[in-house]
């Protein structure tokens, strides 16, 4: 008896130890997500999806990756470049799939942690199934969620990538999405010049100071600090393209007192992120000046800050100009860590 | 030695007998769709509906979820995760549960997937959204599909296609059933089988036509009529 227990004690501290052993050969490294100094409390539920650095290479890999579209030509990051605050860079619409393009202008991906829905019209209501809508659509990348999924299996370098980012080779949708989630929810936006100012460690010029003051009188309201925007959805008077028939979040909530509301752009990176409106119409800064101040159309459901246009001087568009130009973010467009992965080809040139 | 040979054949035997505790007696339950009196074949079989309009059916999937088991004084609830029953794949037809230590008279269940699904973001197994039963564009989750073609539809290439969802208040598809169980033996229930009957889809609570309804897509007034009616859908029997 003494002998087999012996044993047995013998197998169960082996079976134990190894046990241990398993467990804890998954380590990745915590990556730690930073508020900026008085920003509220991020809306994105980190517990269900901790942020590693495994998880975030990983969803940077998958960004980047143009094998996720349909005939391997359309990543992401084709639409939401980093140089162009991860919006289309230039473009009213996007280019998808097969000569296609896209009903609405791309949007700069930052402070995504901060937002509770997704897309112009706010269709989208987690972060985590947002992906799902560019990869399968016909005119984005026109993939297959079955065929994605596939494709990454097969690469010897992703199932390493799933396995240290999530403890095993299981390669499925929700580790994807969860993935590029980590990637995105780092992509916070905070160190432009307004926000140096803010943080007293810079000082505006004479018109940006004058257009800071301006703004907060006069745009405020809609494009609200420190996000400039309060992520509502609005009408501001933008009659309706009959090449598109695009009526917002009409098509979401089906009530006719949402047609032609889209959501409230952030300003951050606004210089960049030109053409501006849900369709790119606007190909300046100043044709939205011009929308506000004498072309727009005010509707039913327009909101009512707007019923009656804008007042709005040259002097005083100059002062406002002055002012969003320093919502430029030279920090975040140009970090390594957000850029191509290494071993990204970049050889491929899209005429676009 | 052979004494510890003997502390290990315990050892095994108590591990077994562990093992099948908690697995526990259960009862298989299939899921067997059909169309009227005929056995539903996909994509082969011309059926008709009350409305006299022929139809095919090429796809034929739906969610379950919270499952109840009835008695007459105890129930036993179920917590699995909503699982998708799909025609084309048989072994999706066919699920295990334990077996309640009462007589079952009724079981409950809901069609569709719960809000808290919807809106918690990525989901895996029979939630993947790579099963096709999700709504990219407009978040939320498909509860239910039904496709074929009818020589009454006006669609291109005369398809007919419902997929009904709506978490939402103001849409809401979920529909919760309570069934009682047509007891075909009495005593120990082993078995039990869960009929679906496609004809409810179209004349229920709701007259739908293919006609004048060919395509629902999105979640709405149409949505939750067609749920209302397959909510009607079904029945229970159950065999040793």
């Amino acid at each position: 008896m003494k002998i087999s227990t012996t044993i047995f004690i013998l197998i169960l501290s082996i079976f134990i130890g190894t046990s241990f052993i398993e467990i804890n050969s998954y380590k990745p490294t915590l990556l730690k997500f930073k508020v900026p100094k008085g920003w509220p409390k991020p809306v994105y539920y980190f517990k269900n999806n901790p942020l590693t650095v495994e998880g975030f290479e990983l969803g940077k890999k998958i960004f980047y990756d143009e094998r996720l579209s349909k005939d391997s030509t359309i990543s992401c990051a084709s639409c939401h470049q980093q140089f162009g605050a991860f919006a289309t860079f230039d473009h009213n619409l996007s280019h998808g799939f097969n000569n296609s393009l896209t009903t609405r202008n791309a949007p700069a991906l930052q402070n995504l942690a901060w937002q509770k829905n997704f897309m112009l019209d706010g269709g989208i209501n987690h972060l985590d199934v947002q992906p799902l809508a560019p990869i399968t659509a016909e005119n984005e990348m026109a993939e297959t969620l079955e065929n994605l999924i596939n494709k990454i299996k097969k690469d010897s370098a992703y199932r390493a990538m799933y396995k240290n980012a999530f403890g095993n080779e299981l390669i499925n949708t929700q580790r994807t999405m969860k993935a590029l989630s980590q990637f995105m929810l780092m992509l916070v936006s905070s160190n432009s010049k307004y926000d140096r100012v803010k943080r007293g460690e810079d000082s505006f010029n004479l018109p940006q100071q004058l257009g800071y003051e301006m703004f907060k009188q006069k745009c405020a309201s809609c494009h609200t600090e420190p996000f400039f925007t309060d992520f509502s959805f609005k009408n501001n008077g933008m009659p309706v393209d009959k090449t598109l028939n695009d009526f917002g979040r009409m098509k979401i909530t089906s009530q006719t007192s949402d047609s032609l509301k889209f959501r409230v752009p952030s300003l951050r990176n606004v210089a960049l992120t030109y053409p501006y409106g849900h369709d790119g119409r606007f190909f300046s800064l100043g044709n939205v000046f011009e929308h506000y101040r004498s072309k727009m159309q005010p509707m039913v459901n327009t909101d009512s800050s707007l019923k009656n246009k804008m007042n709005l001087s040259n002097f005083q568009i100059g002062q406002l100009t002055a002012f969003l130009y320093t919502l430029t973010d030279s920090v975040f467009i140009s970090n390594p860590m957000f850029a191509a992965p290494k071993n990204y080809s970049t050889t491929i040139i899209h005429n676009h | 030695m052979k004494k510890i040979n003997q502390y290990f054949l315990v050892m095994l035997l108590l591990a077994l007998s562990i093992y099948s505790f908690a697995q526990g007696p259960i009862i298989h339950i299939e899921f067997k769709h059909m169309v009227g009196n005929k056995p539903l074949i996909l994509f082969e079989e011309t059926y008709t509906n009350y409305f006299n309009e022929p139809f095919t059916v090429n796809k034929f999937k739906y969610y379950i979820s919270n499952i109840i088991l009835k008695g007459q004084n105890n129930t036993l609830k179920l917590n699995l995760e909503p699982k998708l029953i799909d025609e084309a794949d048989s072994s999706s037809k066919q699920i295990t549960i334990p077996k309640p230590n009462f007589t079952i008279i009724a079981i409950e269940f809901t069609i569709g997937v719960d809000s808290s699904y919807n809106v918690t973001g990525i989901q895996a197994g029979d939630l993947d959204p790579l099963k096709g039963m999700y709504w990219t564009w407009n978040s939320g989750y498909i509860f239910a599909k039904l496709e074929g073609q009818s020589d009454s539809s006006k669609a291109p290439s005369h398809y007919f296609s419902y997929h009904i969802g709506g978490y939402k208040i103001t849409d809401y598809a979920v529909r919760k059933i309570v069934i009682p169980i047509k007891q075909k033996s009495l005593g120990d229930t082993n078995f039990i089988n869960i009929e679906a009957d496609i004809l409810h889809w179209f004349n229920a609570k709701h007259a739908i036509q293919i006609t004048k309804n060919s395509i629902c897509h999105q979640q709405g007034q149409l949505a939750m009529n067609l749920a209302d009616n397959y909510s009607n859908m079904f029945t229970v029997i159950a065999n040793k």
